[in-house]
């Protein structure tokens, strides 16, 4: 079939050749040959067709000789050109690099001021430790908006699913909460977190999948809280489970349904700026449901002391797969 | 802040170790009673191998308790991913020693996961990424190290003593002990400090801490002991915790301990 098509691909370009010798030579030998004026233009006629001819063959060759290659090639699960998400994907890590630098000598200068005024207690304005607690504040969204990025693109490649790994998930808890412990606290709320029971012990999971939405749900929770976040961590013999609940106001049941929607924020209904990209759950629920788990939420808006609202993440344990040798 | 870690030394392996945001991390480490070590090789044809070989002598001569490792050395295409080949020959000469791999997000490159994926689940190793705060580092080598401290201060005035078995208030020459809390008051307030000291907002199940009370109802009991704990550290600080303040009960789920501001 290759060399069909190949023999295809030359002769078109031959044919499309031949009709442009004819269209140069039809002046200067058509009259000549045919010592007749009117053969002049049968000639360019001819010429043209040619070259309409032998370039259509040419393209059609190329264009079915690339989707054979393309099927080729996707059935053995891999592009030898890449997908526009790992392009995307190769262009946004140096540009994730570069875009940190700045922020890290921001981060840096203020915690080294930070620094300053603590060894001289009493100095500094009160509003100058706001405009720093600020800036820190500010340095885990940024990480999270980057890390949102770069699985939003991964989730794009729907062929690049990570393995499966032993993952303690009371350890990704526990860093999650240590991020955002200093931010609730500067915030005047504070975070709480345990498992049960104490010793969950191992899943095999994609320890990146689980940090990242658990963070999703954490930074939402921490956002929106009265003063109390917590996160539980509990396990059944199939799947382990997260709950990320917070004593903020609650969100309304007719907007529940929209939570999980790509862009939406409640600032979309007060048609305030959005504080937040509204990227967070939609790539969760996608990330979670995609290891093969969901994402729900629950949620009281009540006027009264109950108001809360309660995330709950759902995936499997898959302690079944290294004994049928699958890991 | 009394330093409960004296005499631990941690190697730092990094191009930029004179920026701000490693000068932050270098100043928290110190504060904490760790001796900061800093890999200085003599500048060189290529950054990484020269930064690589000074790491791996660095280590051999004076085997540090952990290593703080850069990623990228330079810019130098070679030396991206330069400290994943440097974690490499560490964990094969040194497989217990922890090191803490700083790069530029934790959820960054695939080869980084893939590196993650190629060692041992329990190994020594664990990823940060460089804005993280110098808390947030301190706790990480605080648990990849592992050992439990001899001695938790808990805010300025409060300094538990695990091998006295005695609880100290006060700071400098006016500290004194807290006789009040001693045997099963000093255990619990040992799980929590221990468990504070860990991971600020870890809880401890009443599951965990209802074995240091007795008889019919020790949740009961338990609750006793902690009011208490409260009273008597309370009274040596002159003042007295409310129900939200240095050992609070979350939701009937258990105990956390939360320093005096």
């Amino acid at each position: 079939m290759n060399r069909l098509l190949t023999s295809f691909k030359i002769g078109g370009g031959v044919i499309a050749l031949g009709g442009v010798v004819s269209l140069v030579l039809a002046p200067l030998i058509g009259e000549k040959v045919f010592d007749f004026l009117w053969v002049l233009e049968p000639l360019t006629y001819i010429g043209g067709a040619l070259i309409v001819a032998g370039l259509g063959v040419a393209v059609a060759s190329y264009a079915v000789a690339e989707r054979q290659n393309r099927s080729i090639q996707g059935l053995n699960g891999q592009y030898a050109g890449n997908s526009w998400s790992e392009t995307t994907l190769q262009y946004f890590q140096p540009f994730d690099h570069d875009l940190g630098r700045p922020l890290r000598r921001i981060a840096g200068k203020e915690r080294e001021l930070r620094a300053v005024m603590r060894a001289a207690p009493g100095v500094a304005d009160p509003g100058v430790i706001d405009l720093l607690d600020e800036i820190e504040r500010q340095t885990p969204n940024f990480r999270l908006m980057m890390s949102n990025i770069q699985v939003l693109i991964q989730l794009e490649s729907p062929d690049k699913d990570e393995p499966l790994q032993p993952v303690e998930p009371t350890e990704v808890v526990r860093r999650i909460a240590d991020l955002y412990t200093a931010v609730a606290v500067e915030a005047g709320k504070e975070i709480t977190w345990w498992s049960e029971p104490a010793e969950l012990g191992l899943v095999y999971a994609n320890s990146n999948a689980i940090e990242h939405i658990v963070t999703n749900l954490v930074d939402n929770a921490v956002r929106y809280a009265g003063t109390h976040v917590e996160v539980k961590l509990t396990k059944n013999p199939s799947h382990f489970f997260v709950r990320v609940w917070d004593d903020g106001p609650g969100i309304a049941q007719q907007y529940l349904q929209h939570l999980f929607d790509r862009g939406w924020t409640p600032e979309v209904v007060q048609r305030e700026e959005k504080s937040s990209s509204g990227l967070g759950l939609f790539i969760a629920r996608s990330l979670a449901r995609r290891m093969g788990g969901d994402l729900t939420v629950e949620s009281d808006n009540s006027a009264d002391g109950d108001h809360h609202t309660a995330f709950m993440l759902s995936l499997p344990s898959n302690l079944t797969a290294p004994l049928n040798g699958l890991r | 802040m009394a330093k409960v870690n004296t005499g631990r030394n941690i190697l730092i392996v990094d191009d930029e170790s004179e920026s701000a945001i490693l000068r932050a991390v270098r100043r928290r480490l110190e504060e904490e009673g760790w001796r900061t070590v800093v890999v200085e090789p003599e500048p060189g044809y290529s950054v990484g191998e020269e930064f690589e070989a000074a790491a791996l002598w660095s280590i051999e001569q004076d085997l540090p308790d952990a290593v703080l490792l850069d990623v990228r050395f330079g810019e130098h295409r070679d030396d991206q991913f330069r400290g994943l080949g440097i974690l490499g020959e560490i964990v094969e000469r040194w497989p217990k020693l922890p090191i803490l791999m700083f790069t530029q997000y934790a959820q960054g490159p695939d080869r980084e996961t893939a590196v993650r994926g190629s060692l041992q689940w329990d190994s020594p190793v664990d990823f940060i990424d460089k804005l993280a705060s110098p808390d947030e580092v301190v706790l990480r080598l605080r648990r990849l190290i592992g050992t439990s401290p001899e001695s938790i201060p808990i805010g300025n005035n409060i300094l538990l003593d695990v091998n006295a078995r005695l609880v100290y208030i006060g700071a400098g020459e006016d500290r004194t002990a807290a006789l009040d809390i001693q045997g099963m008051k000093f255990e619990i307030f040992r799980e929590l400090a221990t468990s504070w000291y860990r991971s600020p907002g870890e809880l401890v199940a009443f599951s965990r801490l209802e074995r240091y009370s007795e008889g019919e109802d020790p949740r009961a009991s338990l609750r006793v002991r902690i009011r208490e704990i409260k009273d008597a550290i309370g009274k040596a600080m002159n003042t007295r915790f409310g129900p939200s303040e240095l050992i609070l009960n979350v939701r009937d789920q258990g105990y956390r301990l939360v320093p005096p501001k």
